[in-house]
């Protein structure tokens, strides 16, 4: 690649059925789940990371917000195999737009891509995720994991959209998020309809549902 | 003969007079025809010897044989099948992800310090497969299971394979395998990637991965 500066070395994500990540290497780096890989042929190496940013600031945050995804380096030439627990794999493709992700929900995303930590509020409580939750940012790919396979839905201007917490996997774009709760007399004397808690969307982006539930406080209500 | 797969999770096979098929005791769900299911104390084929061998190698997961004219569905446990057609080559696999095998196949247990003497002993601790593993040679179909999808990778000579010990299901062909170790000084304190085991399968013939690093 020495010839054209522009033309850069990136690893290319496909997926092998919908429940396995394959990702051809050479010579660059992904960042991947600690533990994810099934297989690999040709040279790998791997290499402990720890998620929540670099450096010290990314320690102290890591710390301070629960949210330490441990994550792998993953580098060399070949192909690299990744699947974790059998969840569906979903590939989403950023242009300098960042997408929020739980942690959990993180499968492997480029080198070149910056993961951070940012504060959810009421929302993450509400999906039994705790206060905080990942973002990933810049140009390249990432994996998610979905409990089934998960829909794209669009939210636009006109359309705001509301998602039940537990059933949230992550949301990209230029998206502001409140949280809704329909908590009444009827649910506080036990007779709610278990749908108390959503989260809504608005603006222009892309949120990412899965058809499963995680169980949430949200879920009981 | 063979099975044909019905769903991910579901294969049917045909039974035919005269041929024998084996299957997990118990994985049977639904048959028509005239099949007649008998428990075989032996665990398989061969006398009396291979069957104290398997209860010795603990390789013995409880077999039925499958006999008679008709057709029969097997599954189990909702976990994902994959049929793999032999053709004089040796399958090897764990003997509780077997779901049935055709009876042309010859069964045997193979000891795993056999390949690599006592590195393969601990390889099979290691992988939790351990000290055996069951062979199964010849012409014919298998039903293994395994937790999610699998899918396949060739092996080639040039291209050996590395697998991590909880996703690896079963190879066949011409295969070797040995424990690689990536241990360095991060693991010891803690702070291992994760990825300190892995497999290697090198020579030629195919691996079946699957999605999943949760054992049966």
């Amino acid at each position: 690649m020495g010839t054209a500066g522009y033309l850069r070395c990136v690893a290319m994500f496909r997926l092998q059925g919908s429940k396995v990540l394959a990702v051809d290497m050479t010579g660059d780096a992904v960042k991947a789940k600690n533990g994810s890989m099934v297989a690999y042929d040709g040279q790998m190496a791997f290499k402990k990371m720890s998620g929540g940013g670099e450096g010290l600031r990314g320690m102290v945050t890591r710390r301070l917000t629960g949210e330490q995804m441990t994550v792998m380096e993953v580098k060399g030439h070949g192909t690299c195999w990744f699947a974790d627990r059998a969840s569906e794999i979903n590939l989403v493709n950023l242009q300098g737009d960042k997408l929020y992700v739980e942690s959990s929900n993180l499968l492997a995303t480029d080198a070149g891509l910056r993961t951070g930590t940012s504060f959810t509020g009421m929302r993450g409580a509400s999906q039994g995720n705790g206060l905080f939750t990942t973002t990933v940012e810049g140009h390249g790919q990432a994996a998610i994991m979905s409990d089934g396979p998960a829909v794209v839905l669009r939210v636009s201007s006109q359309y705001p959209l509301t998602v039940d917490p537990g059933a949230y996997v992550a949301h990209q774009g230029n998206l502001r998020q409140s949280f809704q709760s329909g908590v009444t007399f009827r649910t506080l004397m036990g007779e709610g309809g278990g749908e108390a808690f959503q989260i809504r969307f608005e603006g222009d982006g892309l949120v990412y549902v899965q058809p499963s539930e995680r169980n949430t406080i949200a879920g009981d209500v | 003969m063979g099975f044909r797969e019905i769903n991910s999770r579901m294969v049917e096979a045909t039974v035919v007079p005269g041929q024998k098929l084996f299957s997990q005791r118990g994985a049977m769900l639904a048959y028509k025809g005239d099949v007649s299911f008998t428990p075989n104390m032996a665990g398989g084929q061969g006398g009396i010897m291979s069957m104290i061998g398997r209860r010795v190698a603990n390789e013995d997961t409880p077999l039925m044989a499958v006999e008679g004219s008709g057709t029969v569905l097997f599954g189990h446990g909702g976990h994902h099948v994959q049929v793999i057609n032999l053709s004089g080559d040796t399958l090897c696999v764990e003997a509780d992800r077997l779901l049935a095998f055709e009876g042309t196949l010859q069964q045997g247990t193979m000891f795993l310090g056999s390949q690599g003497g006592v590195m393969g002993m601990v390889r099979g601790q290691i992988s939790g497969q351990g000290l055996f593993t069951t062979t199964l040679k010849g012409h014919g179909a298998v039903a293994v299971m395994a937790h999610g999808g699998v899918f396949e990778i060739p092996i080639t000579p040039q291209r050996p394979v590395h697998v991590d010990p909880q996703a690896y299901v079963a190879h066949h062909g011409d295969v070797r395998n040995k424990l690689s170790t990536a241990l360095g000084w991060r693991d010891m304190v803690g702070r291992g990637s994760g990825e300190a085991f892995q497999l290697e399968l090198s020579g030629s013939g195919a691996v079946y991965v699957q999605a999943s690093e949760e054992k049966l």
